[in-house]
């Protein structure tokens, strides 16, 4: 039987992508954590052990990076999360505008980053289409992009806009995976909407949670095109990322410490998501 | 659900519709209001409808800017797309064909780096070094073959939970009936696949399509340009010039605004396919 397994279904019929895969994207994981304890300039490397790690944790820049990271991936997260999470509850109640407000919220996953980038730049501009608005509304202009306390909340917003769609469709799909019953009996024993929402809806999500959760959070680590193309991580370093950080230093040439940035990356993801995520390899080993 | 829809919810209902338009609706036609108008027009950044339609005018500017910069652009990308995803489709189902079906230690690795490869991220100057290796560092090639590494455990991960719902009898009637392993993939495989096929495709071809991060890293030593990094060398060519900028944006986001409007439930569909699996 065995024999004829392996007959069936030949090794080589997986070896291109396999192969593909491994020289591409695991062989350069693995390379990262040498390459992150070495000067380097793509063909010599001489190794200087954690210097590296010390140097990107103490500049101003690259720990400046790693602060912003962690808030932006936090706080979109978060925002995704709970304005999906209701606006997906409210659209499963079974509205008639249903389709239309899922059609329009999920669109901006469509435009690319830069093309997102671009309008809200020209809508956070100083003299820029929202502070026409505030102003014509008796508020103070505000420099959105180019102040240092707000250009990281700007940065913020047009991820969470961007991205709130794919949350709100996933969690809405998961809202319609909860069999029917259960609703209709908690609408005899009597339960209002919020309680129905808090003791049926909540518990019974929090599968599709955990995925929402963790690809929100590994985007959110991840980020690099929005704030590159909005405001270059800028002014000054104050809605720098450790994505621009990075290629920053790609694009000076200071390749071992660009790599040791990814590398905390790397562990970063690794030591949040893992254990959030441990569910999703228990499903894969069933699906197997 | 079955309750009666109280007041307060139309209410709620009445205000997400209204709030869509601000927050949408609102952002589109400003967009493309913007791309209407004169530079001088733009600049102001107002709401106004254009005192002179420019549309054309702007686009025959941005087609022809840098010697149809942007045509090449959309040949770049349009071969990127297309040859990560034929690649990615054939090289992912077929892996996950004998990944599900043959049990084994090398299977078990495989899949262990596949887990992996879905949360970590890619270690870009190690990659980019890898390529110059290869000698495909700045060309096309090399891109579409960074497009398919990282797309690829994400692809496999759904077409071997939808190979695990196809029941083993189907593969041994093959066999049984004189199907060899490749026209038992290719005959009988690949077509009961095919759901999760399209959705590999759609998904992943918007991705590919606006990805904006490889190509600044991995082509950055050459002229070639997808018509993401043309819209961004623009942005810091023009810094303000809106009318050119936005009619530039809504001509590159055309392809997949059009895809949306035919195929909008099957995209979203596919959306949740991915998620919820994965």
């Amino acid at each position: 039987m065995k024999n004829r397994n392996q007959k069936t279904y030949p090794l080589w019929m997986a070896a291109p992508g396999l192969l593909v895969y491994i020289i591409v994207f695991i062989v350069p994981t693995f390379a990262s954590f040498y390459f992150s304890m070495t000067i380097w300039n793509l063909k010599d490397a001489r190794f200087i052990g954690l210097d590296n790690f010390v140097t990107f944790f103490t500049m101003t820049n690259t720990r400046t990076a790693l602060i912003n990271t962690a808030v932006f991936a936090l706080v979109t997260c978060v925002a995704k999360i709970v304005l999906g999470l209701l606006l997906a509850a409210y659209i499963c109640s079974g509205i008639r505008s249903g389709n239309y407000l899922k059609i329009v919220i999920f669109f901006p996953y469509l435009l690319g980053n830069v093309v997102v980038a671009l309008a809200f730049r020209a809508l956070l501009e100083p003299a820029g289409t929202v502070n026409q608005f505030l102003t014509a509304m008796g508020f103070d202009a505000v420099h959105w992009l180019t102040d240092k306390h707000y250009a990281l909340l700007s940065c913020m917003i047009a991820d969470i806009w961007k991205g709130i769609g794919t949350v709100t469709i996933i969690l809405i799909a998961g809202i319609c995976a909860i069999p029917r019953s259960y609703f209709e009996a908690a609408a005899i024993d009597g339960a209002s909407r919020v309680q129905t929402f808090r003791k049926i809806t909540l518990p019974l999500l929090v599968p599709s949670i955990n995925t929402v959760l963790t690809l929100c959070l590994i985007g959110g680590l991840r980020s690099y095109d929005l704030i590159q193309a909005l405001t270059g991580g800028g002014p000054g370093y104050s809605s720098e990322v450790l994505g621009t950080a990075i290629y920053k230093l790609f694009a000076r040439g200071s390749y071992g410490l660009a790599t040791a940035g990814n590398v905390i990356l790397f562990v970063a993801v690794a030591l949040i998501v893992f254990p959030i995520n441990s569910f999703i390899a228990k499903r894969e080993a069933e699906i197997s | 659900m079955i309750r009666k829809r109280s007041f307060v919810s139309k209410l709620i209902e009445i205000f997400l519709v209204v709030l869509t338009f601000f927050t949408h609706w609102l952002i589109f036609y400003f967009v493309i209001v913007t791309a209407c108008k004169n530079t001088e027009e733009a600049a102001r950044l107002t709401l106004a409808l254009p005192k002179e339609f420019h549309l054309f005018d702007n686009l025959a500017f941005i087609f022809q800017y840098q010697h149809n910069a942007l045509l090449k652009a959309f040949k770049n990308s349009l071969i990127i797309t297309l040859i990560s995803i034929f690649f990615l489709v054939l090289a992912a189902s077929a892996a996950a064909v004998v990944m599900q079906r043959r049990k084994g230690l090398l299977s078990r690795i495989s899949n262990k780096l596949i887990v992996a490869g879905l949360i970590v991220p890619a270690s870009v100057i190690p990659t980019y070094w890898m390529l110059n290796t290869l000698h495909v560092a700045n060309t096309l090639a090399g891109l579409c073959l960074v497009e398919v590494a990282t797309m690829f455990p994400f692809a496999v991960m759904l077409y071997k939970g939808y190979i695990s719902s196809l029941p083993t009898e189907i593969d041994e009637a093959a066999i049984i009936d004189g199907c060899g392993s490749v026209s038992l993939y290719t005959r009988i495989l690949f077509p009961l696949i095919k759901p999760i096929t399209a959705t590999v495709i759609i998904l992943r071809s918007v991705l590919i399509y606006n990805d904006f991060e490889n190509p600044q890293y991995y082509m950055s030593g050459s002229s070639t340009q997808t018509v993401q990094l043309f819209v961004y060398s623009l942005k810091s060519a023009w810094t303000t010039d809106y009318g050119h900028l936005f009619a530039a944006a809504i001509v590159v986001s055309l392809p997949l605004i059009l895809l949306y409007i035919f195929l909008n439930k099957r995209i979203l569909e596919g959306m949740t396919a991915g998620s919820v699996k994965g």
